[in-house]
């Protein structure tokens, strides 16, 4: 796979390699199944290794049940639910042998020929999605709440086994929008499939679609110009600044400081409308394109300016909101997320650096012009929900000035090449996107159309850290926690 | 607290007099691309070829095209693709129609009759409509611009259009997203716990028509089939702006711009 | 007649008692008992609102004769107490066992609350008390409800020992100075004791009768005890028996130490309403957080005798500052809320021997009995939990309603400290019937409304009848209360000097006693108060005009699951329990049974309870100390023959010793 180092695995290694890379400090970042043209089912797993040296993706050919990870990276037990959900691959002493994606006992969809590979079959009368533990308690109320729940927000249901006012434990289901993007790439040129990228999470537009196109670029080993890798470095921080202008607003939301919603709502918006003069989208949609930008931008000349006001507008916000005690009592010690849980559930973005991690694929793994740009990487240890806040809030400031740094740089010159992936190619692409690392993983089928496409969003591994950080807390809490979470239900469910 | 609201009057008002007048924040959005049939090149279909979502179909006569603004996902590759500059892009996003057929193009040229609103039951709504919002698969961009509705520069609610938590006590029912299998119980529910008179709008082109995610194992096509639907708004997602007007089109307070697939002013 | 009618009551209780112990036919002595009930009932029907006249019993005790004789406040509560206990009788205990046993203990219960209320003599009145709570320990040990009965029972029994001992030694101090064990006498050197000494004799009364009111702190042994036995059980030591304690504490304190001299009596009332309030809270704090029906209804009872010591405290402050108007009044309201009490109690009680037949245990789960059952049952618990949540109209509110009044009218009261008094005493009932309204709330709303899974079956038609009649008799006294408080005419007339009943009533309007200090009139609240159901049903007059529409529960537009999503008993009280964690004490344990790591959790398991006040900081601490005494006496049972024949032949000189002097 173009991108990454590669490695085959037998079925009978993937214990040891799993034990070898936590050994080694390495960190596990997602899996997938995918079908190969010609025969068996392969599963792909793509790790970080312990020396923070490129992407290693391990491959790993079937020949029978493989055996769950899960026990070793807990965070992988999301992934095996997902890939027997899509593919009828059973894990062995899976510790969750539970729906994850699918709400409806239907054929697994992306089941290749029943005749190929010994391991493929159904899975009938697996547990439905968001089962609960079994309850040996009387007392104890299941509290549901969704999938439609209060206010304008994505569908979702969330189960809290409560005592009143206090949480016992939480269960989200969250693939109520299981759209089944992954499968709709199938078969889709390399040119469409930017729409489609751009389509998997709205307020991630960008990031996934830069995802896409570096996954893309990376198969048919496609460089870029320079103006367009500089571009899309504004356009990825102008993502994070209007994402963490609304993250700022929502919050305040959940403590009641409904000034403070207001502003920083007013922010995001103002944020928005910069976009659309400078992309004609809000959302910074139909711009990208594997080989680089569909068209040129003409951020000069006042670009600058209106992020300067953004700028001071928003420090002033953020002072404000420091000095808000109702607001900071209500942060400080809430849904406390400890290093451990983040690192073995594979939390990541501004959740992990909250709590003493300090990873960043843009200065870790740079893509785009990010390597010939100085960035700040803010870490805290606290873990709560004001550090991720205060997170945020320092990854504003610093998305603001490396916009600005990026625009004194950016020379004129041509923004787009030619990107044809050659038949059979494989690539990974990666983004630190608004709300942490994701990960696109492309496979050109003969064609040339795209034959499998693996997104692991950062919500995916954020949700399935949060609930680690609700249960044994109080209602009063939760929206809170939630909101200083930020995540989004379309990227996790896709 | 005394501080933020002392420092929220000294902002100034920040909302917009929009529609009345001034500005509807919308400077630079692209939205559905325009069609001049005049332009068009005999035999050509590159929009066609190239629509994701199969808003363009090259008519019978080979002559021009047709289209479907229910389906369109507003991602200009048509007008990129256009030899001609038939396709071309336009600013035009304010597609909120009462019709399913006024979003496509008719087959003659003539339009459509306008239909007489059906205002009978919506007039006591004029000035108070409570909105229930149902997401049923979107990709959260038309959740994040129905937000954009509460902030100070839209304020929704100076059109004393509110959006509620429960199902109970809303008039119209606003969905977003293709409505993924998962969702379709939930939605109907949420339709049967409405009381009556109640209205059902499709806000983004994934309701109107299923738009990028239609069918699939996972999707449906859009709301037609599930719900009955009073009011149309295509769009990837539709504006803050374009959802105000929508709205205040449900309500007869603005008109619709959009028959036979030709927006007019 | 009145005497023969309650000397047929208590021949037809030790009937029963008798045929108990042949154990021949439980159902014959059920029905002698109820008979006796009825009887005295009869008695102080045809006599109130006069007293009965005095006769003296042909037993010695010492020398000296008892006389019996039913004052007209003995004869309103006796009847009222009785009421709930003739139904509990004649449909007898639940348990499957014991039922003789069960009668015996009944029967000496309601022969002791008769000798409680009507003997005049020390030595009589304390083997009535014991037999009193002698027959509740039998009851409940008779029933083995519960695997574990001794304990709770004991319990019971040591702290009731220890109010039986200070009467004993009060009875001691006034008998010291009055040359007799008679309560005439009592009543005659009362005023004349010193300060000291009045004080120390109005302390143990307090501590005496408040071991079975459930004062702070006895009111702990009631959910152990009340949780061992039946509802039937609990109808009669929540009636009968807790009026015959109220009323001995009430002539104690009233009779033999009226307010004298300056500051005692006063002192006494500021005391004893401190007392009271704060056992008020604590218990109804403690009762919202039961989970079992007899312990909360138990808390529940001490905390509406707490109620009525209060109105009874008040009396003693008011008359001791030379407001007998007052003091009437205050002791009128704490009659009619006594009575009031046991009939809304007694309902509870045997609605929760019914909820036991239908679910087969008495723990408050959704049941949907209010549904499931005759609509009688529904409509008399839902009466009897309003009337114990104060809620208009019932009989509660009238007397809570007059509880307040009276303690508002501590502005005219002379002294600061009385006025304070009464200012805070207010203060905490209004914390108190917000917690039992709340307390009501999810008896009735999750104990018989509840929908859940939960697999019920009938309830037995005796109890419906008996739950039914209880309900309409509290809505009955509520509505007949001017009628009623004409009854009571002669107690306070007795007591004070005063006709104050006659002026809490004009006509059939139930009004202020003062003109000074205005009020509206509960009746006129109960008529108007109704009235606001005009506009719900103004609402669904015009309503009807369209068609209803029924849909399910929208549930956030997920299944609904109604058996799990239910607010349990717990949810339901568990913020207040959160709040005033320094009273409870919660703890709460969640344990998980996991697969492999300790994200992927398979089981939940959960307990949680809260923690007795007094339990560990004061009875703990004194078993303690006795099983420490009594490891240090373990010497006298060596076990050794020699040892013992010695130990007998001490004592056989200590005798013959004491003989020769």
């Amino acid at each position: 796979m173009k991108g990454a180092r590669w490695r085959h695995l037998a079925q009978g290694d993937l214990r040891a390699s799993a034990r070898e890379l936590l050994a080694t400090g390495g960190r596990m970042q997602m899996a997938y199944a995918w079908t190969p043209p010609d025969g068996a089912p392969e599963l792909r797993y793509v790790a970080t290794p312990g020396d923070d040296a490129a992407f290693m993706v391990w491959q790993c050919k079937l020949t029978a049940d493989p055996p769950s990870l899960a026990a070793i990276w807990p965070l992988l037990g999301w992934y095996e639910r997902e890939i027997t959900d899509l593919y009828g691959i059973r894990f062995t002493e899976h510790p969750e042998p539970i729906r994850l994606l699918l709400h409806e006992d239907i054929p697994p969809p992306f089941r290749p020929m029943p005749e190929r590979g010994p391991s493929v079959r159904l899975h009938p009368g697996t547990p439905e999605a968001g089962t609960l533990p079994e309850l040996l308690a009387p007392d104890v109320q299941a509290l549901p709440f969704g999938p439609v729940r209060a206010d304008v927000v994505e569908s979702a249901k969330f189960t809290f086994l409560y005592v009143g006012e206090q949480i016992l434990h939480y269960v989200p289901d969250l693939f109520y929008k299981h759209r089944g993007m992954e499968l709709r790439f199938r078969g889709v040129s390399a040119e469409r499939g930017a729409i489609l990228a751009e389509r998997v999470s709205g307020v991630g537009s960008i990031a996934h679609c830069l995802a896409y196109c570096q996954a893309l670029e990376a198969a048919s080993d496609c460089e870029i110009p320079r103006r367009a890798r500089w571009l899309r470095v504004i356009l990825a921080e102008l993502e994070r600044v209007y994402n963490h202008l609304h993250y700022l607003g929502h919050l305040c939301n959940t403590t009641t400081l409904k000034v403070g919603e207001a502003q920083g709502k007013l922010l995001e918006e103002q944020a928005k409308q910069i976009n659309a003069r400078l992309t004609g989208s809000r959302f910074l949609r139909s711009i990208l394109i594997p080989g680089g930008l569909r068209r040129d931008l003409a951020p000069e000349g006042w670009l600058t300016d209106r992020l300067e006001e953004v700028r001071a507008q928003s420090a002033a916000y953020v002072e404000r909101l420091e000095a808000s005690e109702s607001h900071l009592d209500r942060l400080i010690t809430t849904g406390h997320l400890s290093d451990r849980v983040a690192f073995e559930q594979g939390a990541t973005g501004p959740i992990q650096r909250a709590s003493g991690a300090d990873r960043d694929l843009r200065r870790d793994h740079p893509y785009a012009a990010y390597a010939e740009l100085p960035l700040t990487v803010p870490v805290l240890p606290d873990g709560d929900a004001y550090a991720r806040h205060r997170v945020r809030v320092a990854e504003l400031d610093s998305s603001i000035a490396v916009i600005q740094r990026a625009l004194l740089l950016l020379e004129r010159g041509e923004v787009r090449v030619p990107c044809r992936p050659p038949p059979g190619a494989e690539g990974l692409g990666w983004t630190e996107s608004p709300r942490g690392s994701l990960f696109y993983a492309v496979h050109v089928g003969a064609d040339a159309t795209l034959a499998r496409v693996k997104i692991k969003s950062p919500s995916f591994s954020n949700w399935r850290v949060f609930p680690f950080t609700v249960h044994e807390t109080n209602m009063m809490d939760y929206a809170i926690n939630e909101a200083s979470f930020g995540l989004t239900v379309a990227g996790c469910a896709r | 607290m005394a501080l933020w609201t002392l420092v929220g009057l000294a902002q100034g008002k920040a909302t917009t007099a929009w529609p009345k007048h001034g500005a509807d924040g919308q400077e630079g959005v692209l939205g559905m691309p325009r069609y001049q049939e005049a332009a068009c090149r005999e035999g050509c279909s590159e929009c066609a070829a190239i629509c994701p979502t199969g808003a363009i179909r090259a008519a019978a006569d080979g002559r021009r095209v047709e289209l479907d603004y229910g389906r369109c996902v507003v991602c200009q590759l048509c007008t990129e693709a256009c030899p001609t500059g038939a396709m071309e892009p336009s600013g035009d996003w304010a597609f909120g129609v009462r019709r399913r057929e006024d979003l496509r193009t008719a087959e003659t040229a003539a339009p459509r009759p306008q239909t007489a609103p059906r205002s009978a039951g919506r007039k006591p709504f004029r000035r108070s409509l409570h909105v229930r919002h149902v997401d049923s698969g979107s990709c959260n961009g038309c959740e994040s611009e129905l937000q954009a509705l509460y902030n100070p520069f839209y304020n929704l609610h100076r059109f004393g259009i509110f959006f509620t938590p429960s199902p109970r006590f809303a008039d119209l029912l606003l969905v977003t997203g293709p409505v993924t299998s998962a969702m379709q119980a939930p939605l109907r529910t949420t339709y049967e716990a409405m009381p009556q008179p109640r209205w059902v709008m499709a806000a983004g082109t994934c309701a109107v028509s299923g738009g990028i995610a239609e069918g699939g194992y996972a999707c449906g096509h859009g709301l037609d089939g599930v719900l009955p639907v009073d009011l149309y708004l295509p769009g990837c997602p539709p504006n803050p702006a374009a959802l105000i007007e929508a709205l205040l089109l449900f309500l007869d307070r603005a008109p619709q711009r959009v028959t036979g697939g030709r927006i007019g002013q | 007649m009145a005497n023969d009618l309650l000397a047929a009551a208590a021949l037809f209780w030790i009937a029963a008692g008798i045929v108990a112990l042949i154990g021949r036919s439980p159902g014959l002595a059920r029905a002698a008992l109820a008979s006796g009930g009825i009887a005295a009932i009869v008695a102080a029907v045809a006599t109130l609102p006069g007293d009965t006249h005095a006769v003296t019993l042909p037993l010695r005790m010492a020398g000296e004769q008892s006389g019996f004789r039913m004052s007209p406040e003995a004869l309103w509560l006796m009847a009222s107490g009785l009421i709930p206990a003739v139904l509990a009788c004649l449909l007898g205990s639940p348990a499957p066992r014991g039922q003789a046993g069960w009668c015996f203990g009944a029967a000496s219960c309601l022969l002791g609350a008769l000798g409680v209320f009507g003997l005049d003599h020390g030595g009589f009145f304390l083997v009535a008390w014991e037999m009193m709570s002698l027959g509740g320990a039998v009851m409940i040990l008779s029933e083995e409800l519960a695997p574990e009965t001794g304990t709770p029972v004991l319990f019971m029994l040591g702290m009731l020992e220890i109010g039986t001992v200070a009467i004993l030694v009060a009875f001691l101090l006034l008998a010291g100075a009055a040359g007799g064990l008679g309560f005439a006498g009592f009543a005659r050197v009362g005023p004349t004791l010193a300060v000291g000494a009045r004080v120390a004799v109005g302390v143990l009364l307090v501590l005496g009768f408040g071991a079975k009111l459930g004062l702070l702190p006895f009111y702990e042994w009631f959910p152990g005890a009340y949780g061992a036995g039946s509802g039937a059980t609990g109808a009669l030591m929540s009636g009968v028996v807790l009026n015959a304690a109220f009323f001995g504490m009430s002539r104690g304190l009233l009779a033999w130490l009226p307010g004298a001299g300056p500051g005692g009596a006063a002192g006494l009332g500021v005391f004893v309403v401190a007392i009271a309030v704060l056992s008020a809270v604590l218990a109804v704090l403690y009762a919202f957080q039961q989970e079992d029906w007899r312990c909360l209804l138990s808390f529940s009872s001490a905390e509406n005798a707490a109620i009525a010591v209060t109105a009874l405290g008040a009396a003693i402050i008011f008359r001791a500052d030379g407001l007998p108007d007052l003091a009437g009044l205050a002791w009128t309201v704490a009659l009619i809320h006594l009575a009031g009490h046991a009939l809304a109690k007694g309902c509870l009680f045997l609605t929760a021997d019914g909820v036991r037949a239908a679910t087969g245990g008495y723990l408050i789960r959704h049941s949907l009995l209010a549904r499931r059952s005759s609509w009688i049952f529904g409509l008399g618990a839902l009466f009897a939990a309003m009337s114990l949540a104060a809620m208009p109209p019932q009989a509660g509110f009238v007397s809570e309603w007059y509880v307040f009044q009276t303690l508002f009218q501590g502005f005219h009261l002379p002294n600061l400290a009385g006025r304070l008094t009464l200012a805070l005493a207010g203060a905490g009932l209004a914390l108190t019937a917000a917690v039992a309204f709340a307390t009501f709330v999810k008896v009735f709303g999750i104990g018989l409304l509840g929908r859940g899974n939960h697999q019920s079956g009938r309830v037995g038609a005796g109890t419906v009848g008996a739950v039914g009649l209880l309900g309409f008799s509290v809505i009955a006294l509520a509505a007949g209360m001017p009628a009623w408080l004409s009854s009571l005419v002669g107690a306070t007339i007795l007591q004070f000097g005063v006709d104050s009943p006659a002026r809490m009533r004009d006509g059939w309007l139930l009004v202020p006693l003062t003109a000074k200090f205005a009020f509206i009139s509960p009746s006129k609240l109960v008529i108007v108060m109704p009235l606001l159901a005009l506009l719900p049903i103004a609402l669904l007059l015009f309503g009807r005009r369209h068609e209803v529409r029924r849909v399910p529960v929208w549930y956030g537009g997920a299944n609904r699951d109604v058996e799990r999503t239910a607010t349990t008993a717990l949810t339901f009280s568990n913020a207040l329990r959160t709040f005033y964690s320094f009273i409870y004490r919660p703890t709460i344990e969640t344990t998980r049974e996991t697969t492999g790591r300790e994200y992927f959790v398979r089981r939940l398991s959960f307990s949680h309870d809260v923690a007795p006040l007094f339990g560990p900081t004061l009875f703990a601490p004194a078993i303690r100390l006795v099983t420490a005494a009594a490891d240090r006496m373990r010497l006298l049972q060596s076990g050794h023959l020699n040892f013992y024949l010695g130990l007998i032949g001490l004592l056989l000189v200590v005798i013959l010793g004491l003989a020769l002097i």
